[in-house]
């Protein structure tokens, strides 16, 4: 196909907003094989830094604490928002829009306070439960708001024709509505799990004296001591939602493309 | 748009999403139990490890929850107490004390000990946050230095010991100095007299402080830096607002790093970071020292402390931290590893010659008294310094 011409100063608009998003990530890469401990001048490559991550006991309890968080959580989002996304294309009842958007405009600390406040009241000890419940409440409306939108976009007759033909309403679901609509529970999921994953202020708040996530770690790092152990650990993270994205799009083609 | 749907698929549509809350609410139920089992068997384990060991000293056993600065204890010196006591460290961070407050004051606990700055202990008494600490056990008590035997927010230690401090410092690129044939500072006047600052002009940093740089400009006025007079802090601003030009930026994150990278020549900043920029500089073959210099007319000091919260699950063991980190030895690793200064007689036995060399830190026992410390502002006098930071800022 032969498409309209795109004119030039479209292309250096986008050329210019692509390398302002992506060249710190660069940055961030290089420095992590940098052979100083400043990062600002380029001294010779090591994968010391690397050496170094995979002996800190603590930078790696964070890490696995971190990704154990996102897996619970986006998952379990992922089950409640599906639901409330159908809910809510349904349109009832009218407050539930209200409960489902309140946490995304909702300030992050406010929301934090507020949980942490709940959590003493109920007596809880704060740790790994305390976070991973945090998280699945500000998750599940991200998703439910990605799967709305999905249904949204759906062509309700393809049920109907499914339940004409004799599909019992399981069925019809599983056979006709979840197909359609899984690109926008994967990438509902795929959000929970990059909003869990690198959340600060919530977690902040309702983590506990045992447990700590690797935003945490890294965030109390920085203003003392900084390393290129950061870096290499960014990298890491880096790679790992990389990864993430394309065996999405593996599994499931087209989930990349915002429109059908 | 959407037709009403009809009676059969209102049903359906119900039954679906009933099927669908029982499946995710089971799975969800089996996670968090799965998430639980994880914590609790992490927990069980430390509370076994504990309990083997019955005859070890009184306090020993169980957990030590520490929450403190992110890299400020010697991992050598945790590794002793958990042997020494038969017990588990846990720590987690803070980077500001603000930070720590804000999340006590929401109701967090589990924590034994905190490590808050002086300003943050007296904030801490006032809300009743912690307990007294156990004299009986506190042995080493008598080890504290006089400088520091008697600080203004609680001078019988009834809540909190000194566990480091820092000091407020000019720290400079010795070679960057001299290539610009600028003599080596000595007080303040090399920052905030413009007819000296400006010949270094874009090469030099200041804290991101209103405390620290307001104090800066109280020892340079030669003005007690706890005044609460408004006109005090007028003159002050004026100071500052002129020196600014001769200024590259307001930076409390990054300078001991553009320092160690040789962009940054001269700083107000703390004595550690300076400490840490050199180290950074001589690792990084730079051809360069940075040296830290005590002002003739004095410096801030910040002493961070050990406190137990009221809350603290074990305080018989946070009690015996607290003990154990006044010992020489323990206190002495901390300077060893960040360069910060130990308020604690024995330590100086244990400190390392480089780092004990450094005179804004260890400085004559003569020169001591240049040290202030800050207290907390009446609440009129904060507000009048927020709104002339403000215009110093802008």
């Amino acid at each position: 196909m032969g498409g309209r011409r795109v004119p030039a100063w479209m292309w250096i608009a986008s050329a210019i907003a692509f390398l302002f998003l992506y060249l710190p990530l660069v940055v961030v890469v290089l420095f992590s094989f940098n052979d100083s401990r400043l990062n600002a001048t380029w001294v010779g490559f090591t994968t010391s830094w690397y050496g170094k991550l995979f002996g800190d006991e603590r930078m790696l309890a964070a890490a696995w604490n971190s990704l154990l968080i996102a897996v619970v959580a986006s998952l379990a989002s992922t089950v409640l928002g599906t639901m409330a996304g159908f809910a809510l294309s349904r349109g009832r009842p009218r407050i539930l829009g209200f409960l489902v958007f309140a946490p995304i405009a909702m300030p992050e600390i406010l929301m934090g306070v507020a949980l942490l406040m709940f959590y003493v009241l109920l007596n809880m000890t704060l740790g790994l439960v305390s976070i991973t419940l945090s998280h699945i409440a500000f998750c599940v409306s991200y998703v439910a708001i990605v799967v709305r939108a999905r249904l949204a976009g759906m062509d309700e007759s393809l049920v109907e024709a499914a339940r004409d033909c004799g599909a019992s309403p399981p069925l019809a679901f599983r056979h006709v509505t979840l197909p359609l609509i899984l690109p926008g529970i994967v990438a509902g999921a795929l959000m929970a799990f990059t909003l869990s994953i690198d959340d600060f202020v919530i977690t902040f708040f309702t983590a506990g004296a045992t447990a700590s996530t690797l935003p945490l770690q890294i965030y109390s790092m920085v203003k003392v001591a900084a390393t290129p152990e950061v870096n290499a650990v960014s990298t890491l993270m880096l790679a790992l939602t990389l990864l993430l994205i394309t065996a999405a799009a593996r599994v499931a083609p087209g989930i990349l493309r915002i429109n059908q | 748009m959407k037709p009403a749907p009809k009676p059969a698929r209102r049903a359906a549509a119900g039954m679906s999403i009933a099927a669908m809350s029982i499946t995710g609410m089971s799975i969800l139920a089996l996670l968090l139990v799965a998430a639980c089992q994880k914590q609790e068997s992490a927990q069980g384990g430390a509370a076994t490890a504990g309990a083997s060991a019955q005859n070890a000293p009184a306090a020993g056993g169980g957990t030590l929850n520490l929450y403190n600065w992110n890299d400020y204890i010697d991992d050598q010196t945790v590794k002793r107490f958990e042997q020494q006591f038969n017990a588990k460290v846990v720590q987690t961070f803070y980077s500001d004390n603000d930070e720590m407050l804000a999340k006590l004051a929401a109701g967090a606990t589990g924590y034994d000990v905190v490590v808050p700055t002086g300003n943050a202990v007296e904030a801490m008494i006032r809300r009743g946050d912690l307990q007294p600490l156990d004299h009986a056990v506190l042995s080493n008590i008598g080890n504290i230095r006089p400088q520091f035997a008697s600080l203004p927010y609680d001078p019988q230690h009834q809540y909190a010991v000194p566990y480091a401090y820092t000091v407020t410092v000019i720290g400079y690129n010795d070679a960057a100095l001299r290539k610009a044939s600028f003599p080596p500072p000595t007080g303040w006047e090399a920052i905030f007299d413009p007819a000296i600052a400006c010949k270094l002009k874009g090469r030099i940093t200041v804290l991101d402080s209103p405390d620290e740089i307001f104090a800066a400009a109280f020892y340079y006025l030669g003005i007690d830096p706890n005044t609460t007079s408004a006109d005090d802090y007028k003159k002050a601003a004026a100071t500052i607002t002129k020196a600014k030009s001769c200024w590259a930026a307001f930076n409390s994150a990054s300078y001991s790093k553009e320092m160690a990278a040789g962009n940054i020549w001269m700083a107000l900043g703390y004595s550690n970071d300076f400490f840490l920029g050199n180290r950074d500089a001589q690792a990084a073959k730079q051809d360069f020292h940075i040296v830290s210099v005590l002002p003739q007319q004095g410096a801030t000091l910040a002493v961070d402390n050990m406190v137990i919260l009221k809350s603290a699950p074990n305080p018989k063991l946070a009690n015996a931290f607290v003990n154990f980190m006044m010992d020489g030895r323990n206190s002495a690793d901390l300077s060893n590893l960040i360069g910060s200064g130990a308020a604690y007689k024995t330590a100086l036995d244990f400190i390392k010659p480089e780092v004990k060399s450094n005179q804004a830190v260890f400085p004559p026992e003569d020169r001591m008294s240049s040290f202030h410390v800050l207290r907390l502002l009446p609440p009129e006098i904060r507000q009048e310094r927020s709104r002339l930071w403000t215009e110093i800022k802008l």
